[in-house]
């Protein structure tokens, strides 16, 4: 019952393939043909699962967390102060019910884990989702001219990579955001300025093997401008490459944002997982405090993971290694 | 044949150097775009103006932006770091003691997740379509999405904190109690050296696993798998002998992917750990404002990865006849 749907789709859209042969009903039925094998892959279903919550989290986080942002244990929103005991008990474990309730316990500084957690999806979903994109809207077309046009745009765009694959990452990075302070901006900034290489690399290899196929020979032959050449008959079968590098390209965003947040050089005004870990170790409650430590570790590698895993399927479907 | 190989290395070597040129020039924007002057950094409230004055007249900071350029160009490439203001020593000298430490720690760390990573990549690909097979592959790509410092925590937390069995912090014992000869020295230096080692190793082993994976895929549908298969061979051997064999080239090709994975490794295990290497150095350095050190630090990071860019790309062109020398297509 659960196999028959999925079947019965790709065959229709192979019927609609061989019935109109025009380019756009053969590439959106190739679409439709891959993403109904990817909802089949239970990798791909994972990452979508986790990333479905992750983005609910995101868009409404007042309706998912269990108490808002300014709330304390003990006094709740109001503004009333907390006794020393009551203090002294933080961070405190889990707790249900008297003298207050948080599922997956307090931080130090009185606050909810959950939460925090649900708060700072947004920073990980934003910092992940721009990097990458700014990172593909540079690197693919810049690969893709340089695949296609070769001679010495080729030549110049290869040397530029050759000479910034040679510039050490996360010490950029470090250096980057020290001297532009620390604000999302500038970290998701330094991420995409480093994260564009390989895309380019990428893309420029998948380019230089599709110009050497015949119907692009054929194309040119028949005068099609470079620009509708590129867009109809390289560009599609770039994008199954692209949008596999556009996921990688989240997950390493997400981690990096991480790594600079633990050391201190992400804005920790705004609520993140990695601002979170970073917390823990500044206040002295790595070792002590499990449940306000493992949550923010679980959520950064879970996120990460969905779109390792995305990657994954989609470059199963798209047969690209 | 040997011309275009020497003229492949030329090539290459005008390429390693335009990089350094860039990283310096890369330094020296940097350097000049942060806010205020950087000897501002240096001075303390407490200064008169004529200290600030001569402080600043010592590091040139009036001089024309061209000349400033061309002296720092100048002293770089005749290995004159400066002082660093924090260490109060000369920065070639706090540099020069603190690189080996790092090489030591990821140059074991790469050993060991080149040791492991690879084996797993044959085995995960060879039972690709097998039932756990999924299951193993969304275990390791896990285990490589969670954040290195995170990992080491909960290492140091179980290893030292709950077993007691590894101490977790610094290269050496601070005042040791055991006698300084070289024996006990290098065991006590092992013994630190184990969970940042583990830490590093516990996350990067994927990366080669995940390059063996596809290329095993390939050589299990391969004509001489079959025909191992049709001698009569274990499934053993033919598994690591005639396929991982073959699988490991994506492996050796990309190693240099690997470097860069260890530099960051680097900037974040030397910190969990205090570790006292080059990544910290570079961190603590851009905290304290101590530019001279950190630009310097940065600077030899960046020479270490250009020169084994270098040395493994001239490698791989000896070693896979099949990549021609000169005009070589990637």
């Amino acid at each position: 019952m659960t196999d028959r749907a999925p079947n019965d789709g790709s065959r229709a859209s192979n019927d609609a393939a061989g019935a109109a042969p025009a380019p756009a009903t053969r590439a959106s039925s190739r679409t439709r043909r891959a993403l109904t094998r990817l909802l089949r892959t239970p990798l791909a279903l994972l990452g979508t699962a986790v990333l479905a919550v992750v983005t609910c989290c995101a868009l409404a986080p007042d309706l998912v967390a269990p108490h808002d942002p300014g709330w304390v244990a003990y006094v709740g929103t109001g503004d009333g102060r907390l006794t020393l005991a009551q203090s002294r008990s933080l961070p405190h474990p889990p707790a249900f019910g008297d003298p207050f309730f948080a599922p997956l316990g307090t931080t130090a500084a009185g606050h909810g884990v959950l939460t925090e957690l649900v708060y700072g999806a947004r920073t990980a979903l934003l910092v992940g989702l721009a990097a990458a994109l700014l990172s593909s809207l540079v690197g693919v077309p810049l690969g893709l001219a340089s695949g296609y046009y070769g001679g010495w745009v080729d030549e110049g765009i290869q040397r530029v990579v050759d000479v910034l694959y040679g510039v050490p990452f996360l010490p950029f990075v470090v250096v980057l955001v020290a001297m532009r302070g620390a604000s999302t901006t500038n970290v998701v900034l330094a991420i995409a300025a480093t994260a564009w290489l390989n895309n380019c690399v990428v893309v420029r290899g998948t380019t230089l093997s599709l110009v050497e196929r015949t119907y692009v020979d054929a194309a040119r032959a028949a005068g099609l401008p470079t620009h509708r050449l590129v867009a109809r008959h390289v560009l599609p079968d770039v994008l199954p490459v692209a949008a596999v590098l556009l996921v990688q390209d989240a997950a390493t965003a997400i981690l990096a944002h991480a790594t600079l947040a633990y050391l201190g050089l992400a804005d920790v005004t705004t609520a993140s997982w990695g601002a979170m870990l970073q917390r823990v170790q500044a206040t002295g409650h790595v070792f002590d405090a499990p449940w306000w430590l493992l949550p923010p570790g679980l959520a950064i590698a879970s996120l990460v993971a969905a779109f390792y895993y995305l990657g994954h399927a989609l470059s199963d479907v798209t047969e690209v290694d | 044949m040997t011309r275009f190989a020497l003229r492949y290395l030329l090539r290459r070597l005008v390429v390693a150097y335009a990089t350094l040129l860039v990283v310096m020039t890369l330094l020296f924007v940097l350097l000049r775009a942060m806010p205020g002057s950087f000897v501002s950094a240096m001075t303390t409230p407490g200064m008169t103006t004529a200290q600030t004055a001569r402080l600043e007249a010592a590091w040139g900071v009036h001089d024309p932006l061209w000349m400033q350029y061309l002296r720092f160009l100048l002293n770089y490439q005749t290995g004159n770091f400066g002082w660093s203001p924090t260490m109060h020593a000369p920065v070639a000298a706090v540099l020069a003691r603190r690189l080996p430490r790092t090489l030591v720690l990821f140059g074991a760390a790469f050993l060991a997740c080149y040791a492991v990573g690879p084996l797993v990549g044959m085995v995960l690909g060879w039972y690709r379509d097998a039932r756990g097979g999924t299951l193993a592959l969304a275990l390791s790509l896990f285990v490589y999405a969670t954040p290195v410092f995170w990992v080491a925590w909960l290492l140091v937390w179980l290893l030292d904190h709950r077993l007691g069995w590894l101490p977790s912090a610094h290269m050496v014992t601070q005042f040791p109690a055991f006698d300084v000869a070289p024996l006990p020295v290098a065991l006590d230096f092992l013994r630190h050296l184990a969970l940042p080692l583990l830490s590093v190793a516990a996350v990067g082993w994927v990366g080669a696993t995940l390059l063996v994976r596809p290329a095993m895929r390939d050589a299990a549908r391969s004509d001489y798998v079959d025909l191992a298969r049709a001698k009569g061979l274990r499934e053993r051997t033919v598994l690591f002998k005639h396929a991982g064999r073959n699988a490991l080239l994506p492996v050796t090709t990309s190693a240099a992917l690997a470097l860069a994975f260890l530099v960051d490794g680097a900037v974040v295990t030397e910190t969990v750990f205090s570790w006292p290497g080059m990544g910290r150095l570079i961190v603590t350095a851009v905290l304290d404002r101590d530019y001279p050190l950190a630009q310097a630090a940065f600077f030899l990071v960046a020479v270490v990865v250009v020169v084994a860019r270098l040395g493994l790309d001239v490698a791989y062109t000896y070693l896979d006849p099949r990549l021609s020398f000169g005009g070589r297509e990637r």
